[in-house]
């Protein structure tokens, strides 16, 4: 570990060496190569507690760990200026993405091209459910609130915000830890 | 606007007849279905805010429950994109570096294109940081009371109850990006392939899309 705290601007420099290093991917990776290896701000151990606090909360995971990092050292205003540097220059390049493609999605040629690329991208978004579904597929109660939440959104048109407001509460009080043995299921 | 207007003028010099002909019947058939309420653009860019704000919170399991809220918001509820507008978001959103949750932006972008280009990205970058805002902070009090929060039964009974309910909505998600993508049957095979691929291979999703990007321009694919 660092004697010294990192400075807002070395949070910046820091979160926008990782957003330029897993351009390719791998973000998580990236961000514990460089936080916790390169620079030693976090130990590992504090680094997978980050990951943790940052997957619970709601927000996206990698922005979360960059507010973690942030927040970690410098409060508030150190979490701001980690997540602009985690942002400023993917989210940049996106925007330029974008009006490209307001500019030019009517020409036939990329039109057909986003088609094919589209097709895939709706495979990865079915594969999401899948990928998570293994570590509920003992719990036959979990099954059961995925299927529901599924059914109310899916057939009865249920907007997110009242299933969550529902299903949430009604999910929490059913899993609420009792006793010491609080692993087993009541 | 002045950029897009350029784009017809120059679509039509280069006389790409019947496509071009048939996107822009189907584009002003979309707008009739769905006409989005006459705003300022100030007010506008308020609603665009105000939207994004208020799902902030409801990210759970890393954002993409929200996709289909964004679908139902920006092609039915507000009128900003066509559906196909909606994936081409999603995919390019997916493909670009950096978190796909940066979806919002360009929705925001979407929803201020007519506009302009300036109060487009404005409201790009106006959307992407109203949702990002109410789960930053939250996740600066937790980190700030992480000590406390750690054995906290609220916490344990928070983790294990949202964890199936985010596995529905993801599931329901997952439906729903496939409707909206819309492609013929080749392409919904397309995307079957990829999804036993990104669950059995840890290849580069960028490969799948590369690879069907061409199978779109040699019209294999199609919508």
């Amino acid at each position: 570990m660092n004697e010294q705290p990192p400075s807002h601007r070395e949070l910046f420099v820091g979160m926008l060496q990782v957003a330029l290093s897993a351009f390719g991917g791998g973000l998580s990776a990236w961000s514990q190569r460089i936080v916790v290896e390169q620079r030693g701000w976090l130990s590992n151990e504090e680094f997978l507690t980050g990951l943790t606090v940052a997957r619970l909360f709601p927000g996206p995971n990698q922005i979360n760990m960059a507010v973690y990092i942030g927040a970690a050292f410098r409060g508030l205003s150190g979490a701001l200026v980690a997540l602009a540097g985690m942002l400023l220059v993917p989210f940049s390049l996106l925007m330029l993405l974008g009006v490209a493609y307001f500019s030019f999605h009517t020409l036939p040629a990329v039109d057909r091209v986003l088609a094919g690329v589209v097709a895939a991208a709706a495979g990865m978004a079915l594969s999401m459910g899948f990928k998570i579904l293994d570590q509920y597929w003992k719990d036959p109660v979990a099954l059961l609130l995925a299927a529901a939440t599924f059914v109310a959104m899916e057939f009865f048109h249920l907007r997110l915000v009242p299933v969550v407001l529902i299903a949430g509460p009604l999910a929490m009080a059913w899993y609420w830890p009792r006793g010491s043995s609080s692993e087993s299921q009541p | 606007m002045s950029l897009s207007l350029l784009l017809t003028t120059a679509m039509d010099t280069l006389s790409v007849p019947t496509m071009a002909a048939t996107t822009a019947s189907a584009t002003a058939a979309a707008s009739a279905q769905c006409t989005p309420t006459s705003l300022t653009d100030l007010g506008h860019l308020l609603q665009v805010l105000g939207t994004f704000l208020g799902l902030s919170l409801f990210s759970l399991g890393g954002g993409n429950t929200l996709l289909s809220e964004y679908q139902h918001l920006s092609v039915h509820q507000f009128c900003w994109l066509t559906s196909s507008q909606f994936a081409d978001l999603y995919a390019l959103a997916e493909a670009a570096p950096g978190p796909s949750s940066m979806l919002v932006g360009l929705l925001g972008l979407g929803a201020a294109w007519p506009e302009g280009p300036w109060w487009a990205l404005l409201s790009g970058y106006g959307a992407e940081l109203a949702i990002l805002l109410p789960s930053t902070l939250l996740m600066v009090l937790a980190c700030l009371s992480w000590n406390r929060l750690k054995d906290s039964p609220w916490r344990i009974a928070f983790e294990r109850g949202l964890g199936p309910i985010t596995l529905g909505i993801l599931f329901q998600v997952g439906i729903k990006i496939l409707h909206t993508a819309d492609t013929n049957a080749a392409g919904v095979m397309v995307s079957l392939v990829v999804c036993v691929l990104m669950l059995r291979t840890r290849l580069s999703p960028l490969w799948f899309m590369a690879c069907a990007g061409v199978l779109g321009g040699l019209g294999v694919i199609n919508r």
